[in-house]
């Protein structure tokens, strides 16, 4: 057992007597070379969660254990076993990603840092040609990069990651995913925090899905899957974002974003959608659309608009 | 791991990150202070030995009030809203090695403005300097205090408000603080504000070690400066380490 977090309950006061209970009851456990996914969108309480697994934030009640351990006791000790890449991007000013990352190295691993892994890290990334270049003239996704690499040089037992694949090219996130993986091979467990489902489905051993600070589900993707139904799923292309098109009464839950219009189906009913987005095709108002098993994301989605009754 | 090994990866790592800033700052600072001692003579027709005196030990003062509460501080808004200081939260090290690492460099760039505008005063006007060994002592002391208070109220307050903070000092340290002129021409109000605000000990304290025949400092002005170093830098790792 590396992490157990145990009844942890943060409420933040705000003006007057306004209220926001940013994490309620919330418990999990994550055992050692564990990929565990925080899904949630903006404002769920995952960055209030991960800080006070840091020490960095106290929580109202519950207890936080890292290797049986309290961090509430010892938070200093907390930040010598997590490393953590933050979700806002780490000004890296005039350093260069191998000063960046061979001194934050060296401050978490102290004599026993071995400098070559700074090269082995950034073969990996295929990121060799900005290692000596200013921070300040690095894209935002070499940034990003950077400050991966200065969470991972010298792993703790747990590593914490924020959104790692923001800005980051597809060719270099499958890089940056086997990186992820070798780590926790070699036993460090990582807690990844997003709101990218659809990544995150492909590459976390447990996921918890957090909304308005409670947990809804807690489970390998599959579990959690199977948890809402088997159904069938079609996303749909529109051909402009105000499109108000018709959608079959036989839809079960319904998602859109944009132009992006996703809903799902019993398995049953897929013969009438493909013919009902035929027929939105041929009228124009459509411009692809695909069908495809259920996935994490309309598990999510199903899961988070249940409560909200958005369904 | 010793304190000192993190101190040393500490400081290379905020040295390096802000080298070009520093670099900068630190010429600025040879400008401002230079242009204290020189570019007051042209706003006093026919300045007296005494009164260049005043300007030659007063710009190292201004020096590390700029740095301690101008620089410093924007220094510091600048890192809480772009999340450096929340990063810096979560390294494996003691907070107050941080702050002592930071300390260290703000420090180092104020010592170029403070020798050469010395230097150029010296040759430029003998005014009457007269070199005191506690001249080392006394700016240490006196740049502790100002880097001290500027990350309290920096730590304490927003970047909006500690920015207006600054603003108010670096306009009141020249224009209404007895550091380039004697505290007498002041109206009384002002003088009494003066014995608690820790300005007048620092230009005090620096001028009796720049010039020891001409000056004095007294006791007060010591414990006045200790007494607000040690709330600003208390307060500082009080904020930092808070939850």
């Amino acid at each position: 057992m590396i992490l157990e977090v145990a009844g942890v309950t943060k409420v933040f006061s705000g003006k007057g007597e306004s209220k926001t209970i940013a994490n309620d009851n919330l418990s999990f456990r994550i055992n050692e070379g564990e990929l565990f996914g925080l899904l949630g969108q903006n404002g769920a309480g995952k960055t209030t969660l991960v800080n006070q697994i840091l020490g960095l934030v106290t929580p109202d009640k519950g207890d936080i254990h890292l290797l049986g351990k309290s961090v509430l006791q010892s938070p200093k000790w907390a930040r010598t076993i997590c490393s953590v890449q933050p979700q806002s991007q780490v000004p890296l000013g005039f350093l260069t990603p191998r000063q960046a990352v061979t001194l934050m190295g060296k401050m978490r691993a102290g004599k026993a840092f071995d400098s070559k892994r700074v090269d082995q890290l950034f073969d990996s990334l295929d990121m060799g040609e900005w290692a000596n270049k200013e921070g300040e003239k690095l894209s935002g996704g070499a940034r990003r990069l950077t400050a991966f690499c200065m969470a991972v040089i010298a792993p703790g037992k747990l590593v914490i990651l924020d959104e790692p694949t923001n800005d980051v090219d597809p060719v270099r996130r499958r890089l940056l995913w086997n990186v992820i993986r070798d780590l926790t091979n070699d036993g460090t467990s990582v807690i990844l925090v997003t709101h990218n489902v659809v990544e995150a489905e492909k590459v976390v051993d447990r996921v918890a899905i957090i909304k308005q600070g409670q947990f809804l589900a807690v489970g390998s993707p599959s579990e959690i899957k199977s948890s809402v139904s088997n159904l069938m799923r079609i996303e749909v292309n529109l051909a402009s974002d105000l499109v108000n098109i018709q959608i079959p009464s036989w839809a079960l839950s319904t998602y859109q974003k944009g132009s992006r219009l996703l809903f799902s189906m019993d398995p049953s009913d897929v013969l009438p959608t493909i013919d009902w987005a035929k027929d939105q095709s041929d009228n124009g108002l459509v411009i692809d659309y695909s069908l495809s098993p259920t996935t994490i994301e309309d598990a999510y989605i199903e899961l988070t608009s249940r409560k909200a009754g958005v369904v | 791991m010793p304190l000192f090994s993190h101190y040393k990866y500490v400081f290379q790592l905020q040295f390096l990150r802000n080298a070009g800033f520093l670099i900068f700052m630190a010429m600025i600072q040879i400008l401002i202070s230079i242009g204290i001692v020189i570019g007051f003579t042209y706003l006093i027709p026919t300045p007296n030995t005494s009164t260049i005196l005043y300007l030659a030990t007063g710009a190292p003062t201004i020096i590390l009030i700029f740095t301690g509460l101008v620089i410093l501080p924007q220094q510091v808004g600048t890192s809480k809203s772009d999340g450096y200081m929340e990063f810096m939260r979560t390294w494996p090290v003691n907070r107050g090695v941080i702050l002592g690492a930071d300390t260290t460099i703000w420090l180092c760039i104020t010592i170029p403005g403070i020798v050469v505008s010395t230097i150029v005063a010296h040759f430029t006007f003998h005014p009457g300097y007269d070199i005191s060994w506690t001249v080392v002592p006394a700016l240490l002391m006196i740049a502790l205090t100002s880097i001290g208070i500027g990350y309290g109220f920096s730590y304490l307050l927003s970047p909006t408000a500690s920015l207006t903070i600054s603003q108010i000092v670096v306009f009141g340290a020249l224009m209404f603080s007895p550091v380039n002129f004697p505290m007498e021409r002041l109206p009384e109000w002002l003088q009494s504000l003066h014995e608690v605000l820790p300005i007048y000990s620092m230009a005090e304290v620096t001028r009796a070690s720049l010039a020891a025949s001409t000056f004095d400092a007294s006791f007060g002005n010591y414990l006045n400066l200790f007494i607000w170093c040690v709330i600003g830098f208390g307060g500082a790792i009080y904020i930092l380490n808070k939850k």
